[in-house]
């Protein structure tokens, strides 16, 4: 049971986080700059809703980006829409239609002419999609790995035929050259201060609202579900709805960021619903620390930071791939409770604990070691 | 007009090839529990290898395929001896470890060998085709299918019938148990997976003539083994073989009555179903760990 | 896990060699990164280093970089160095986007020379539509596209298929079996095809599309069994093309009576396939290896004594590389005028260069290229031997099936009827 001095310390901990972010375009006027600092921290709201599946509730899911390329073409039909076409002969049609020889606009396609819908459906679409998978498989008490596996064959199928359908979806190219977003008037360019501010208080409150709620009962459930699915079902707990209900909050978090990217990156495409990405999203939790939301954004800043980084100095171009490898490996030899446990140890170094606090400190690291092995998911029944 | 024959062919080439990559996977995940997310750069490896060996040092691939299996699977040995072994008591984070092996590897490659598609000679014996009750196969295709079962056998023996068999299968029902009896666990682990990484090269050995051999060909091969490793049962070799066929028959036949794009996702659906109906996979087993 | 020195240690290394690799902007000076001077003028290299299409573009990058070499030692562009930035996109068309933003904001490139695929094409349009700068793409394309950003120096459909297609119908047949990999490229390249067999009286068996990077083609080959096509269009790419001349030869099929006939299969995949997989099919492209010119001898040697000598030059690292002669000639006609993309753009129009496969010219009509379509058959030795060769150059027509539109010097525009 954590001790409330210790929940105090760690919301500290993520306000900081948040006042760092938010404060970053006042040192940082470079558009190029603070495009590639939204994105990371695009990539941070996905690690984050991850996290509330992986971290807290156990669920490998290997197929997050279904949520966040979802969310990202739902409002890159919105924007299409709007966008005065500079290579159409038909009138309101998207280009790659035309280039389709479609005649008419599909009508999944008609409802977005509104933003406020496309607001709507890049959340709804992937909850519905996440609910109709989770309550598929939960149902049926699917864990562990086999969960991971049925979520990655759903985003190979999804992106299958996201691809071949290029009729409707622009294909393999995507859906790019879209107008700016605008909403209560403001503009939200791809590299204006706006759109990091958007993005930046969008991680922030999910950031407080996620900790709130991982820290509430039906928080604490979840992490019991993690712990040992088995007791929880004795407590007479109905665990499929627990878990489908948090992967479906997970998938709209993860909308929300897919709705984001396309803002930030300004076309979507099907490469954010492929596997490549979906991977990532795993290594990026891994590397700040699944078991805490900001230690999941963490991780993901700091992974794409340093790709990003490495990749744009020409010195690196051959060899950074190589580095974040061996990145990698070094993360997971020497912290294996991502980067947050680093930063728990250097406050470990700078207030040592006595007595029962401490005590209750190494009962939960134990339980948070006893998640890290994992044992409990691969466990048969 | 389906005619049976040419459609079990397909369906047993195909199944043999994903046999031939899942192996390696299945091993070491069935019996270790890693998730060896370098699994494919371990099959990448083995092409390259093979190509290696003809274009430098002219040996064939009949040859060749020893020295692969020997090749791989001592990189397997290094990167458990200097890796894995420390994260057995946490398997999710052989996630990130192997996935850090899988971009070094494949990077490492990239620069030594060069980006392009590389040529592997399929050996002349083998290239023209055979003809089997009225149709054409190729002589390659069946070469492979001798070779992944004869590689099952070779594997089911060693599982099931040899002293480090037993060992192992005593490892994984239950480490500490096994280790009270005197069972030296970590070097049958080394062992384990220097053996599912020489399979994993042998496949991509093998498959190369077929196919390509590029840097990160890899990365198509690990979503289709995990899926066939999971959907068979983990811990069941019996399981990864019905599996490969069952995926293997059903991508040949349904690509030959729509298209390749739709029998992907149509026998990915099926596998979630599969699953859905069978949660621990087609052939589950019992196993406590510790 | 216990909290000791030695892991809080070994923790804070580690996230100092992190931070230390991951922002080399504190400790490596970037030359590159400065603006240009007066005696020199940026261009942007935007071809993937590494990721799946690497397989191709590090080629492009080869014959740009060579390219540039050139014509540096032979006294630069009037007088002016060229330096190339290089950018690695990874394959990956959202890195393209990124990178060519860079470019052309960040480091000032008067022009960027890039991309293979479409989809990073289209990815990086609205960078260089909106900044107003100029892209140059060498690769064979599907066409309808007739960007004021763009100049293209690879073939369009109708380059590539008017005469292609009638000669596989009077020497092979009219029954054909198109199969390409699953995006718009061989979508589009499949819809002109079928336009031309239409006029000519020929058949469509089969039509179908494989996922990119799919490398099982036994049912694909059971199909070609069970409908005998005459021809077998093909517009897979990258490992699809090596990976089903492969599984084709080895099912026992007859190059001489249901050829592969392609518009994507190079001398790149041929030297991945093994000559004798590749010996007997067609491939229509404007620019062959083995092409007998004074111009492309000189290219290929270049390109192997700078990049190796087992280097194989083909139909997309030639215009990579004729296009920065283009550039050259166009930048020179500015003369003392100002260096802007939009002015180069127009100075480019009409340029004319000896390219290895020809006379090429930018048309000023529409920013695409004259080209020589040839008509190869490829022979075990890796290379291929010219079998037809257009007469004169044929003028590019990027919205030729679609007779209701044109490509202007200002943008499309819809014919009147």
């Amino acid at each position: 049971m954590k001790g409330n001095g210790h929940i105090k310390r760690t919301l500290l901990g993520y306000f900081a986080f948040c006042v760092a972010i938010l404060i970053v375009p006042i040192f940082i006027s470079d558009a190029y700059l603070l495009n590639k600092f939204a994105r990371y921290l695009v990539f941070g709201l996905l690690s984050v809703a991850l996290s509330l599946s992986w971290g807290y509730a156990g669920i490998l899911n290997l197929g997050q980006a279904v949520s966040f390329g979802l969310g990202s073409y739902c409002m890159a039909m919105a924007l299409k829409l709007r966008t005065i076409p500079i290579q159409t002969g038909a009138g309101g049609l998207p280009d790659f239609m035309v280039w389709n020889n479609v005649q008419t606009l599909p009508w999944f396609w008609e409802p977005f002419h509104s933003y406020a819908f496309a607001l709507f459906a890049g959340i709804a679409v992937p909850v519905a999609v996440a609910f109709l998978i989770g309550w598929f498989i939960f149902r049926a008490r699917v864990s562990g790995v086999y969960v991971a596996i049925i979520t990655l064959a759903m985003l190979v199928v999804i992106n299958l035929l996201i691809i071949d359908q290029q009729r409707f979806t622009g294909g393999f190219n995507g859906i790019t050259d879209l107008t700016t977003f605008e909403l209560f008037g403001v503009q939200f360019d791809a590299y204006s201060t706006a759109l990091y501010y958007l993005a930046a208080i969008i991680l922030s409150l999910t950031l407080l609202l996620g900790f709130a709620f991982v820290n509430s009962k039906t928080g604490l459930i979840l992490q019991a579900i993690r712990d040992d699915e088995t007791r929880v079902w004795y407590f007479g707990y109905d665990v499929a709805n627990y878990q489908n209900f948090i992967f479906c909050v997970s998938a709209a978090v993860a909308g929300v960021a897919g709705m984001l990217y396309t803002l930030v990156m300004e076309f979507a495409s099907p490469t954010f619903l492929a596997v490549p990405i979906s991977l990532s999203i795993v290594i990026w939790c891994a590397v700040g620390g699944r078991a805490s939301l900001v230690g999941a954004a963490l991780g993901a800043i700091v992974v794409t930071g340093v790709q990003g980084s490495l990749s744009d100095t020409q010195a690196f171009l051959d060899t950074w791939m190589l580095i974040m490898g061996a990145l990698f490996i070094v993360i997971v030899l020497f912290l294996p409770n991502g980067l947050v446990s680093m930063l728990e140890l250097i406050w470990r170094k700078k207030r040592p604990l006595q007595g029962s606090a401490s005590a209750r400190l190494v009962a939960s690291r134990a339980s948070r070691a006893g998640q890290a092995t994992g044992h409990r998911a691969v466990s048969s029944r | 007009m389906i005619d049976i024959v040419s459609q079990i062919s397909v369906g047993l080439s195909i199944a043999s090839i994903l046999l031939l990559i899942a192996l390696g996977l299945a091993i070491i995940y069935g019996t270790m529990g890693v998730i060896n997310l370098a699994h494919g750069e371990f099959v990448m490896l083995g092409a390259y290898a093979v190509w290696f060996l003809q274009t430098y040092l002219g040996i064939g691939l009949f040859a060749g395929l020893i020295l692969v299996f020997v090749l791989i699977g001592l990189v397997g040995w290094v990167v458990e001896w200097s890796l894995i072994r420390r994260l057995y008591d946490r398997p999710l984070d052989t996630i990130l470890a192997t996935w850090g092996v899988g971009v070094i590897l494949q990077q490492g490659v990239r620069l030594a060998a060069g980006a392009e598609l590389r040529y592997v000679k399929m050996p002349d014996a083998l290239v023209n085709p055979v003809a089997f009750m009225g149709y054409d196969e190729s002589a390659y295709r069946i070469f492979i299918f001798v070779v992944a079962v004869a590689l099952l056998f070779v594997t089911y023996i060693l599982v099931f019938r040899t002293e480090f068999g037993l060992q192992l299968r005593a490892i994984t029902q239950n480490r500490d148990i096994a280790r009270c009896f005197g069972v030296n666990a970590k070097r049958i682990y080394s062992l384990t997976f220097a053996y599912g990484a020489g399979l994993a090269g042998l496949a991509g050995a093998l498959v190369s003539p077929l196919k390509s051999v590029s840097p990160d060909m890899g990365t198509n091969y690990v979503v289709d083994a995990f899926l066939v490793v999971v959907a068979g049962g983990v811990q069941s070799l019996l399981g990864t073989v019905a599996s490969s066929y069952l995926i293997g028959q059903a991508s040949g036949v349904l690509a030959f009555l729509s298209d390749d794009t739709m029998a992907k996702a149509i026998v990915f659906l099926s596998v979630v179903v599969l699953i859905r109906l069978f949660p621990q996979g087609l052939f589950a087993m019992r196993v406590r760990r510790s | 896990m216990t909290i000791n020195r030695r892991k809080f240690l070994n923790g804070a290394a580690a996230v100092g060699a992190a931070s230390a690799t991951g922002f080399p902007h504190l400790w490596i000076k970037d030359a590159s990164l400065a603006y240009a001077a007066d005696s020199e003028i940026k261009v942007g290299v935007l071809y993937s280093l590494t990721g799946t299409t690497a397989i191709i573009e590090t080629s492009l990058n080869q014959a740009t970089l060579l390219a540039i070499e050139e014509i540096n030692a032979a006294g630069g562009v009037g007088g002016k160095k060229l330096v190339p930035v290089v950018e690695d996109p990874a394959s990956d068309p959202a890195t393209f986007a990124q990178k060519a933003r860079k470019l052309v904001v960040g480091d000032k490139c008067a022009s960027v020379f890039g991309s293979y695929t479409s989809a990073s094409r289209k990815a990086v349009l609205p960078v260089f539509e909106k900044y107003n700068n100029l892209y140059w793409y060498p690769t064979l394309y599907e066409g309808r596209e007739c960007s004021k950003n763009v100049i293209y120096t690879g073939a369009v459909p109708n380059q590539q298929q008017k005469e292609f297609i009638p000669w596989l119908v009077k020497n092979f047949g009219k029954k054909f079996y198109l199969i390409g990999s699953n995006y718009i490229y061989p979508k589009e390249e499949n819809n002109v095809c079928k336009i031309l067999l239409k006029q000519l009286g020929g058949e469509v068996v089969g039509e179908e599309y494989v996922p990119l990077g799919h490398s099982e083609f036994s049912a694909v080959i059971n199909k070609f069994k069970s409908t005998q096509p005459n021809v077998i269009f093909s517009t897979v790419v990258g490992d699809s093309v090596v990976a089903l001349h492969r599984q084709y030869k080895a099912a026992g099929l007859d190059p001489k009576k249901m050829p592969m006939a392609s518009l994507t299969t190079s001398e790149e995949e041929i030297a991945a396939m093994g000559g004798e997989f590749a010996a007997g099919h067609f491939t229509s492209a404007p620019y062959f290896m083995s092409y007998d010119s004074p111009e492309n001898h000189k290219f290929v040697e270049a390109f192997k004594k700078r990049w190796g000598k087992d280097k194989v030059t083909n139909f997309v690292s030639e215009p990579a590389y004729f296009q920065v002669h283009l550039f050259k000639q166009a930048v020179e006609k500015l003369g003392k005028g100002d260096l802007t993309p939009p002015a180069i753009r127009e100075a480019s129009w009409g340029q004319q260069v000896k390219a290895p496969e020809g006379l090429v010219k930018i048309d000023p009509q529409n920013s695409h290229t004259y080209l020589w379509p040839k008509i190869g058959e490829a022979q075990t030795n890796g290379q291929f031997k010219t079998i037809e060769q257009s007469k004169e150059w044929v003028e590019p027509l990027p919205y030729w099936a679609y007779p209701g539109q044109v490509c202007t010097p200002n943008g499309l525009q819809e014919k009147k009827a």
